[in-house]
């Protein structure tokens, strides 16, 4: 903690060039994304396995606190990007380090150049969304308690970090060391730094268009739309009557998955997409398992570089810094990945009903024979 | 036109004395200053004329032993190569950070010094001596390669301006990296894989992050982050050859 403290201090006392700053907003906008990506992932794998908290996952990210939020996390990404492959320019040709600072600005100029149109969009979206009559607002302080059990989640996962750090320590013992002439030269960092860039170049062009499809063209306010075409799934048939939206457990998922949102559940919106079938592929499936894979590790890593930097006087806590990304890395691959690998039955979607009318017995018109029903 | 008046904030500390064991900004004024005057003759003034017990380190005051490395209006420099119309007539000096302050703006270089050793800064090989007993020749091409990091002078300016080292004084920093690209790159040196292995540790290359602070702090205008990008590249491909690209500075 200390050295963290002295050197945030420090960096705001060193009078270091830009690439001192665009180190700064590196950490800063990386940081930023794995936060989001820890909810996002854990929120999305709810879609398959609790469609009722998916429901609420997604009334929270429309309400304002996560709307700002979301311009907050697309400028990051952006700028991470940006930067990133600033980086990996500049890790493969040394020798052109005298337009690094040059560099340094134009990534600050694309981001800003980017960032107008896609802000311009999204601020659209939230123009649309509360101009709509009887908008529907989830409350802040539902909102809040909303993230509590990640809140949880971080605490219980940092005290499993320093139980597994200090066992770990206590096993292997010792000061880590500087380098020196006994060590045969380490194969992991060497590969954690090959992965870090061939990662980003692959994470861009996915992550751009899952920006693209999510934030700008469709924002999440779309997602709950009620007969709303699901971006990128082709449309095949007509919105299902009201009286099989009541009762939907007994209609088959093949008449459920038209392209077009029939329920306007947030959980069908996501199930439309994965179920969607290219030549017999589940193509949004795999981007969004490689995008999964690419991004946690990627930011896993990034997580452990920035948590080490600052934790190196103790050996302990360097090693539950380390814990602690190893439980988190696995942890959003293997319920992201479940979540992307489990096929759903019709259930759900109804499940996401009930808990939708919950939410909002003013979201459909089918919602107050829901509430009726359910009660 | 020796007329400016400049004032200085230095930071002090002195240990042995209690009350200022913790650092603490002390200010001087100086009159009669030419803006041509160097840093080091300006603290050399104080320390002769106001205050005697201000503690600094220098040796050769011209630039090349590299023992007046200090943090000079928020910038690491060498004291005896700052003048005073470089840096404006209100001057915040400072010691390096980084390093544990023995007193006022000396500091104790043996951590620094201990990287370096540990990248094996010497010459090795397995071949024997030149028939003539004289220089093991190269090819002008071949000390291109590693002509810039030669001029190395250890004063731990550029190490010290890394925030990845004050964060971590086990990072072995950007001085250590230099000194070892110089004989990394050295085709008559044998120790490359050795080198490039000690450096391949977590504490070796990979805690820099191309922040690009030591590039302008080094006195001697080596490029820093250059040269460690390529020892970077030289672990990564387990081989010296083909990594350096030379700017041709002599025709054949």
């Amino acid at each position: 903690m200390a050295s963290l403290v002295m050197t945030i201090r420090e960096t705001l006392r060193y009078r270091g060039a830009i690439g001192q700053w665009s180190w700064v907003l590196h950490r800063l906008s990386g940081l930023g994304v794995v936060l989001f990506l820890v909810l996002h992932v854990i929120d999305t794998s709810w879609a398959v396995f609790f469609p009722g908290l998916y429901e609420e996952a997604i009334a929270s990210y429309q309400s304002p606190l996560f709307t700002i939020g979301e311009f907050i996390l697309v400028a990051c990404v952006i700028y991470h990007a940006f930067n990133g492959l600033r980086i990996v320019i500049f890790d493969f040709r040394p020798d052109l380090w005298r337009f690094q600072a040059k560099a340094a600005l134009y990534v600050l100029g694309a981001t800003v150049v980017v960032l107008i149109p896609v802000f311009l969009g999204m601020i659209g979206h939230v123009l649309a969304h509360y101009g709509e009559e009887g908008v529907f607002v989830l409350s802040l302080d539902k909102v809040i308690a909303g993230q509590l059990p990640f809140l949880a989640g971080f605490v219980v996962a940092i005290i499993a970090a320093l139980v597994i750090g200090g066992a770990w320590n206590a096993v292997t013992g010792g000061e880590e060391t500087t380098v020196s002439a006994k060590q045969s030269g380490s194969k992991l960092e060497r590969f954690w730094w090959s992965f870090m860039r061939v990662s980003g170049l692959l994470i861009i062009p996915l992550v751009f268009g899952h920006l693209a499809l999510m934030h700008i063209i469709q924002g999440v306010f779309d997602l709950t739309l009620s007969g709303a075409t699901v971006a990128g799934v082709a449309t095949t048939g007509s919105a299902l009557s009201n009286g099989v939206l009541t009762d939907i457990m007994s209609t088959n998922m093949a008449s459920i998955l038209n392209g077009l949102n029939d329920t306007g559940t947030a959980t069908e919106f996501v199930l439309e997409r994965w179920n969607f079938l290219v030549g017999g592929i589940a193509l949004w499936r795999i981007y969004d398992i490689l995008l999964l894979i690419l991004v946690s590790l990627h930011g896993f890593n990034g997580l452990r570089y920035v948590l080490t930097d600052y934790s190196m006087k103790s050996p302990m806590l360097r090693k539950s810094a380390i814990a602690l990304t190893v439980i988190g890395g696995i942890t959003l691959v293997v319920v992201g990945g479940l979540a992307l690998l489990t096929s759903v039955e019709a259930d759900a979607i109804h499940t996401a009903q009930e808990s939708i009318c919950e939410i909002n017995p003013e979201h459909a018109d089918w919602c107050s024979e829901f509430v009726v029903t359910s009660d | 036109m020796s007329d400016l008046t400049v004032k200085f904030k230095i930071r002090r500390q002195n240990p042995e004395v209690p009350g200022k064991d913790k650092p603490y900004w002390q200010e001087f004024t100086l009159t009669g200053v030419d803006p041509t005057d160097r840093v080091l003759e300006m603290l050399h003034r104080i320390k002769w004329e106001q205050d005697g017990t201000l503690s600094l380190r220098r040796s050769c005051a011209h630039g090349v032993c590299g023992s007046d490395a200090m943090r000079i209006n928020g910038v690491n420099a060498l004291a005896c190569k700052v003048l005073v119309q470089d840096v404006g007539n209100e001057i915040m000096v400072e010691p390096i950070l980084g390093l544990p302050v023995i007193k006022d703006l000396i500091v104790d270089m043996e951590p620094f010094f201990e990287h370096y050793r540990s990248v094996m800064p010497y010459f090795i090989t397995n071949d024997p001596k030149p028939a003539d007993g004289r220089e093991r020749l190269q090819t002008q091409d071949d000390k291109d390669k590693f002509d810039d990091t030669t001029k190395c002078i250890l004063c731990a300016c550029c190490t010290t301006s890394c925030p990845s080292y004050w964060a971590n004084g086990k990072y072995v920093g950007p001085a250590a990296i230099v000194q070892a690209h110089r004989f990394i790159f050295d085709t008559r040196d044998h120790g490359t894989q050795e080198r490039l292995n000690i450096l391949a540790e977590e504490n070796g290359v990979w805690r820099c992050r191309t922040i690009y602070n030591c590039t302008p702090a080094c006195p001697r205008e080596i490029q820093v982050t250059k040269a460690i990008g390529e020892v970077k590249l030289a672990i990564q491909r387990g081989k010296r050859e083909g990594i350096v690209r030379v700017v041709h500075a002599h025709q054949h």
